[in-house]
């Protein structure tokens, strides 16, 4: 495959993608359905951010999030049935299973674990050791920008952790689980290595002081925007909507199976800090996953980690043996690279070169 | 004519064994027929499933009248993804000669999705078990916490802009109240996350903290998912299988 260079990278050599708006195909349809599928993520969106801007105190709390976030993924799904983007990508019972599990962990046990050393915790040992106290001023900004800038305080600090995660061994090994799934659902966004989906939620959010109303407005982000990385349907998103915010078109090319594609589009909502930092990239991909489409298993998904981990350890303690048994013996022989599966994404990217 | 009881596949458990296992695999195994279209061949059936067992991650080998296969990793676009091992074979159908009626083709698959999302529901009553234990084993240092609280409640003032295009004004924070809103830990849920933990904590009930009540509605789900999934995935197969033969 020739590829097509973005900049200085060439993207699209080791598996089919579609780069530039121009050539991601359109919603399908009558001009009631072409309207629905266009305007549907920024009614959404600043519904959302009016609901929760006007909401009465008696009903904007979290509990209310909570049922608008579920009645929402099941809006969603059913859109995924009606206009799905990728037929190859339409939920069966296996995956829903599997995608639930995860979102039950993420409800249950993971919630336990991140109350007592998530970034809450953390923040408030930080605070504690250096005698710093919240940023309380933070409480006096008007209620949108305090939203918006703890979604992007948020988002800035997830594009970081994603993308030192893509970059070094130690965090892509928990990572690369989640690249594994072959298909984009609504509910994928939660399937990959606990380990994983603890560091990606870590956040510097608890520096702040900010009134709850704000947080539900910073929510809304998450929830209407977000949201759409892992779904499987076609939209006819508006121009300044892809230029600002996350798409699946973004997303489905980080997950896809040509290399070079997966290092772009990190951020989680506002893709336009992949745009300040040069890692973004339109277009769109249908063919997704990793070693060719492998899916993992569950047991796997939840070993992967540190089984591969041990085998990069013991694979770098033996080379090294042979590297000071021929520098005693004085041969020169050449040394063995590691299996392509235990390097690191730059290591797995000079190979497939 | 090939006559394969129909509780033997390989890879199972010895015979002796199995007979125990019989009165629960129901579970995780799914067992059928499927009548062949008249005057269809063994050959020809089997010619017309091939496809089914070249996908991504599944072997498969055939001996006479009965084929079998095992799927390894296999990927979500796999027909047949929810099974990992199985054995089909013909009956009433004599080799290389064209089956009249009463030929069918059986089934004996293994699926051990089925058998994790029958034990789910175990496992998140588990979880809903353990956040009570915690709960009552933290009950002592939470009302410490509640202590702290009462010394900081300030009710935090609206910026003049949101007063005058109507906002609500916030109230003092309510001890009950569940103002935490956190949400699952996924990457799609990522704005909610972690924000609220300030708000958060502080203003919480402990029995609220550790609520088993997402817990058991997981369990619920997936108790209401395997018996979805152990009678839709039945018929899917059969359904695919039936289609396969017939050619459309």
């Amino acid at each position: 495959m020739d590829g097509v260079r973005v900049g200085n990278r060439l993207i699209g050599t080791q598996a089919p993608v579609t780069i530039g708006w121009e050539n991601v195909p359109r919603v399908e349809g009558g001009p009631v359905k072409q309207f629905v599928f266009t305007w549907f993520q920024p009614v959404m969106l600043f519904g959302l951010i009016l609901f929760w801007y006007y909401a009465p105190n008696s009903i904007a709390k979290a509990s209310t999030a909570i049922g608008i976030g579920i009645g929402f993924k099941i809006l969603l799904m059913s859109l995924e049935w009606v206009n799905p983007r990728f037929r190859s990508w339409q939920l069966t019972w296996k995956e829903l299973v599997i995608d639930l599990f995860y979102v039950g962990l993420g409800y249950t046990v993971l919630r336990m674990i991140d109350g007592y050393i998530g970034d809450g915790p953390m923040t408030e040992a930080v605070q504690h050791w250096f005698h710093w106290e919240k940023f309380g001023w933070f409480t006096g900004l008007p209620l949108l920008l305090q939203g918006f800038l703890i979604a992007f305080l948020f988002d800035f600090g997830q594009y970081w952790m994603h993308r030192g995660m893509h970059n070094w061994y130690p965090l892509w090994l928990p990572h690369s689980v989640h690249h594994y799934i072959t298909q984009l659902n609504i509910n994928k966004g939660a399937v990959g290595n606990p380990v994983e989906l603890f560091l990606i939620g870590l956040g510097i959010g608890g520096f702040f002081d900010f009134l709850p109303r704000a947080f539900m407005i910073a929510g809304a982000f998450g929830m209407a925007v977000g949201v759409y990385q892992h779904i499987n349907v076609r939209f006819n998103s508006p121009r300044w909507w892809r230029f600002l915010f996350n798409t699946t078109e973004h997303h489905s090319l980080h997950h896809s199976q040509d290399f070079e594609a997966t290092r772009s589009n990190y951020a989680g909502s506002f893709i336009f800090i992949d745009r300040m930092f040069g890692t973004c990239i339109d277009g769109e991909a249908e063919l997704l996953g990793m070693e060719g489409g492998r899916r993992m298993t569950v047991r796997e998904q939840m070993t992967f980690p540190f089984t591969e981990g041990w085998k990069s350890i013991k694979a770098r303690r033996e080379r090294r043996a042979r590297e000071r048994g021929r520098d005693l013996s004085g041969e020169g022989e050449a040394i063995d690279l590691a299996p392509a599966g235990l390097m690191a994404p730059e290591g797995a990217a000079a190979a497939a070169a | 004519m090939a006559s394969i009881p129909a509780d033997t596949i390989p890879a199972a458990p010895p015979p002796a064994r199995q007979m125990n296992w019989r009165f629960i695999d129901w579970i995780w195994h799914v067992r059928g027929s499927v009548p062949l279209p008249a005057g269809q061949s063994s050959e020809e059936a089997f010619a017309r499933l091939d496809p089914l067992f070249g996908e991504y991650g599944t072997t498969h080998e055939r001996r006479g009248d009965t084929l079998t296969f095992s799927k390894k990793d296999q990927p979500a676009q796999d027909k047949m993804s929810v099974f990992d091992r199985g054995m089909l074979w013909v009956e009433g159908a004599a080799e290389g000669t064209l089956g009249g009626t009463g030929a069918v083709l059986r089934y004996h698959l293994v699926s051990k999705t089925l058998l994790f999302c029958f034990c789910l529901p175990l496992l998140f009553i588990g979880f809903g078990q353990l956040t009570i234990g915690l709960g009552k084993l933290e009950t002592p240092a939470a009302e410490e916490d509640k202590k702290k609280d009462d010394k900081k409640d300030v009710v935090p003032q609206l910026n003049p802009i949101d007063k005058w295009l109507g906002a609500p004004a916030p109230e003092k924070p309510d001890k009950g109240d569940d103002a935490k809103g956190k949400d699952a830990k996924s990457k799609d849920a990522k704005g909610t996350d972690g924000k609220t933990k300030d708000a958060k904590d502080k203003s919480k009930e402990p029995d609220k903290k550790h609520s088993p009540t997402a817990a058991y509605v997981f369990a619920g789900i997936f108790a209401a998912l395997y018996a979805i999934g152990r009678v839709l995935e039945d018929r899917l197969v059969k359904s695919l299988l039936r289609k396969r033969l017939a050619g459309t």
